[in-house]
Order: C-alpha cells, then structure tokens, then sequence
C-alpha cells in the first residue's frame, strides 16, 4: 500500500515534467496547423485544421536552399572536427607531459571565450581569407570552435581506454597512427557516434556566425531561412506559416534524437564524468 | 619485429620516442584553434586600441580609449549586470532542478526513461528557434501564459515589460531548456556513487535528508564542478534567445554583453569599441569562471 503512493507520487511528478517539457512543442504544432485568420486562442485547437502553411513552404525554393546548405554544412564540420578532435584526444590522453597539461589547460580557457567576444577579429580573418559569404568559411570556422570541447569530451573516454592496447600494439610494432585508427579508433565507436551527433546538432542549430558571415539568401542555412520567414511577421503577418517552416527544421534533429535517445544519452553520461 | 622489440632497451626507447609521438597528433587541433580563435584573439587585440568603423581603410590609434569608454558607458554596466544575470541565474536554476530530476530520475519506475528522453530534448533543438517558441508564451497579447492566468481569472501580465523582466524571462527560458545537461551530468556522478557507501549509512541509522547532504552531495562534487562551471560558461556567452525573445530591448535593456559587441560592430560599426567590450568580456568571463573552478575542484573528495 505505502509502495503505491510512492509511484503515484512519482507518476504525478513525471507528467508534470512531460506536460511542462511537451506544451511548447504542442504550441508549435497547433500554430502551424492552422489559416492566418485564426487568431483565437494559442492553447485551443484550431478551429479549422490545414495543411496550407506546409504546402507553401515546400512549394518555396528558400526552404530547400535552407536544407542543402545545413546538411552541407553538417557534413563539412563533422568531417574535419571529429576525427581531429579524437586524435588530438588520444594524443593529450596517453602523452601526458608538460606540453599536454598546457594544451589541456589552454583547452579549457578556449572554451570559456564567448565566440562573440572575437567577432571582429573573426570577421576582419574571414575578409582577409576571402571566406566570407561562403559556406566554405563557415564550416572551417563552426569545426574550429567545436574541437576544444569536442577533444575535451574525448579525452574523457580516452583515458578509460587500457595503455595496455598501445603497449601491446608498439611491441608489435604498430606506428602511432596505425594503432590510433585500428585499436584506439574501434574501442570509441560508441562514444563517436554520439559525438557526431552532438556536432551535427550543435552545427545545424548555429545561427551567429551564420547570420553575421552569410549575407547571400542563396547561402543561407534553414535557421536563418526560419528567423527570415519569422521576421516578416512583423506588419503582413504569416505566423502559421513561419511554424510550418519550423516545424520542418525542427524534423531532422527531433527525427534522429528520438531514434538515437538511448545512443546519445548514455554516451552523453559516459563521457561526462572523468 | 619480434625479438628485437622485446629487448629492454628498444622498449624503453620506442616509448619515450612514442610519447613525443602523441604531443604531435595535436598539431592539426592546434593548428586550426590558433588559425581561427588565436590569430582572430590577438586581431581583436590590435583592433581595440583603434577608432575604426569595420570597413573603411581609416583606422585611428586611440590608444586605451575605448577601454576607458566601456568602463564610463552605462549600456557597458547595463550589459554587464545582465550577463550576471544569465550567467548566475541560469546556473543555479538549472544545477537545481538538475539535480532534483537527477534524483527523481535514478528512482526505478516505469516510464522513468521517457521522462529522462522528454527533458533532454530542448537542448538538441537550436535554441534561437527555442526563443521564438517560447516568445509565444510570454507575449502580452495572447500569449500562452496570460491565456492561462485570464482562465485563472488573474489579470495579464507584461512579462516583456522591463529590461530586468525581460532578462529575467529570458533566464528562465534557457534554464528551462538546458536542465536536461545538468541532470545528465548529476545521473552520471549518481551512478558512480558506490552504493556500500548509502548502505553504510543507512545501518549508521541516517535518515534520507542526512544521507542526501553527507553522503551523496560531497560524492557528486566532481559533477557539481563540471555542472557548475560549464552552466557559469554557458549562461556568459548566451545569444540566441535574447535576438528571439527581446531583440535586446526594450531600450537595449536586456542585452547580454554578447549581444552588445555584435550590435556595435554590425549596427554602430564601431569596430575598435566592440573589440574592446569582447576582450574585457573575455577577461570578466575568466576572472569568474577560474576561481569557481579553482574552488569547487579543492571540494572534491577522493573515494
């Protein structure tokens, strides 16, 4: 009986996380689904439910622009970022001298900068380099501010991993980057997924730098395609329409975290404690 | 290869050859870091001792005077508090209700997984989207929450009002979309505890409150660092929502020091001012971050 009340308790508590967790999402939805006329009110249902506000924005070129870019984006990032992140992680992990205690600690305040902070100089460096306005830049500039934090979730992992393997390989007579892609790289393929999928988020949700150094609509990544669609509503007004827009910006990251939960959260607890 | 590597000597030597070895698998890491945050950092340097507007070939040394500048300019102290807001507010907020979900979430209940999924699931969405979402609760006009305080017959409320009711809501909203880090953080410092530990003082006849606070938090303290001091981080750089939810305003009121630098390079195109607000942020970041490292890592106990 008293073991009863107890789950009540917490199934009392655990809806009214979801409910508190879930409105905002519903809010979204409810808004999209519904004509410009229906201005009633947010929380009801709407009055007429329409699936207009979806076919305009597929029937728009921006959105699709928007989509190509983000997963070009997405694409370049991971590429560079990851694999250099993981190295670079093996390497701090296992040589543990001086010169890495200083990368680390270097790392560390790294990530402390506000990317803002250096705006300026970031942008006069992207005039210089002549990569301003080009996806190019900005996926050399979104990889290079993942990599500390990145390496640092690595380093994390690396150091769980036995010396013993290394030791084994170099007796062997395996070269350091042999042993890094053929023994090291295997024993990470858990924590690398998850890895890759907190890049790809963390890319496809960017939105300053972006903003600042895309001036070309043609350029432009589908969160900036969202904050377009959702600036015009000021005046005319087409707000079911800029949440159609992003509700199906939102899809691809809801989409692959609901089918990668388990997969993220897990690696997300094994690489945050030391 | 065989027996020659087996000798003591080749061993030896292959090691400590190997370790210099590993500092060079940093070089590409390395390499982009000072490219793209180290060369930008000491342009941004160079840039803050001069008049300039962003563009033009006109750059005017000034010397200290844009430094001197923020320290008179009141939008400076403004954004300053704000940042402290975000910054402290959204830490202590979010290590709360991280840790209570933590808690509630290491229970064994069914459904305990779906709850863990749901909270975590902000933090994948981009959080400017987040911003304009959550915009649509806070709105005067129609906005979610007055709809609800209207059905509680409670009069409406300007939640965008003021500046400090604007950064307030905007706290919160960040709070309330990265809780889930923190918990995944407290869930993995829970799951470390060795559980002879809680058995030793239950026999010892501590009751829950007692274990909770001599047990249990002085083990998580590595996990309240890392929690702490990445929360602190996050909350100083906060961006997104404030272009979403306030636009900085209303009278450039609830600007972060972030959104400060970027308005007056892109909007003022004062170059040479923003770079110096964005180093003294740097500078104001650290000066806090550090110390709270500093102090929390000597809290940690060795089990």
């Amino acid at each position: 009986m008293a073991k009863r009340k107890k789950n009540a308790w917490c199934y009392v508590a655990a809806v009214g996380i979801v409910l508190l967790y879930l409105l905002p999402i519903y809010i979204l939805l409810n808004l999209s689904f519904r004509s410009i006329q229906d201005t009633g009110s947010k929380l009801a249902l709407p009055e007429v439910w329409t699936f207009d506000n979806y076919r305009k924005v597929f029937s728009e070129s921006d959105l699709w622009t928007g989509f190509k870019n983000s997963i070009l984006m997405v694409i370049g990032t991971v590429i560079i970022e990851i694999p250099i992140s993981a190295l670079g992680a093996y390497g701090l992990a296992r040589s543990g001298n001086k010169v890495a205690k200083t990368i680390k600690t270097m790392n560390m305040s790294i990530m402390m900068i506000p990317g803002v902070a250096l705006l300026v100089g970031t942008y006069s460096l992207m005039v210089s380099l002549h990569m301003t306005n080009t996806l190019f830049g900005i996926i050399l500039l979104t990889a290079a501010g993942g990599i500390p934090g990145t390496m640092f979730m690595y380093v994390n992992f690396v150091v769980s991993i036995p010396t013993a393997l290394d030791e084994a390989a170099a007796i062997d007579g395996a070269g350091v980057l042999y042993t890094f892609f053929r023994i090291i790289m295997p024993q990470m393929k858990a924590v690398t997924v998850t890895r890759v999928i907190m890049s790809a988020t963390a890319c496809w949700n960017s939105y300053l730098m972006p903003m600042y150094l895309l001036q070309d609509k043609s350029k432009f990544t589908i969160i900036l395609m969202i904050k377009s669609a959702f600036s015009r509503i000021n005046g005319v007004g087409d707000l079911p329409r800029a949440c159609a827009a992003c509700v199906i910006g939102l899809l691809p990251v809801i989409v692959l975290y609901l089918l990668m939960q388990k997969q993220i959260i897990e690696g997300q607890i094994d690489s945050s404690v030391k | 290869m065989g027996i020659a590597s087996h000798h003591p000597f080749f061993k030896e030597y292959s090691m400590k050859k190997r370790k210099r070895v590993y500092v060079c698998l940093t070089i590409p890491a390395i390499l982009f870091m000072f490219v793209f945050i180290a060369v930008p950092l000491i342009h941004a340097v160079k840039i803050s001792f001069f008049k300039w507007n962003g563009y033009s070939q006109n750059m005017k040394w000034v010397g200290l005077v844009n430094f001197a500048n923020a320290l008179k300019d009141k939008l400076f102290w403004r954004s300053v508090g704000n940042t402290m807001i975000y910054g402290f507010g959204s830490t202590i907020l979010q290590n709360v209700f991280g840790l209570l979900a933590a808690l509630f979430l290491n229970k064994q209940f069914k459904g305990r997984n779906m709850v863990r999924v749901i909270i975590y699931m902000p933090i994948m969405i981009s959080a400017f989207i987040m911003g304009q979402i959550l915009y649509f609760f806070v709105q005067y006009d129609g906005g979610v929450f007055n709809e609800l305080l209207t059905l509680l017959g409670i009069t409406p409320v300007y939640f965008m009002k003021s500046g400090l009711s604007s950064t307030i809501m905007i706290m919160l909203v960040n709070s309330w979309q990265y809780v889930g880090l923190c918990m995944i953080i407290y869930l993995a410092g829970l799951q470390n505890i060795p559980v002879m530990y809680r058995e030793a003082a239950k026999l010892d006849g501590a009751g829950r409150i007692k274990e909770f606070f001599h047990i249990t938090l002085p083990l998580l303290m590595p996990s309240i660092t890392t929690a702490v001091v990445t929360n602190l981080i996050g909350g100083f750089k906060l961006f997104d929502p404030i272009v979403a939810m306030s636009g900085g305003g209303p009278n450039k009121k609830s600007m972060s020091l972030s959104f400060y630098i970027s308005t007056l390079y892109f909007n003022d195109e004062k170059a040479g001012y923003a770079s110096a607000i964005g180093l003294l942020t740097v500078i104001l970041i650290m000066l806090i971050a550090v110390p709270v490292n500093v102090w929390l890592q000597k809290r940690e106990v060795e089990y």
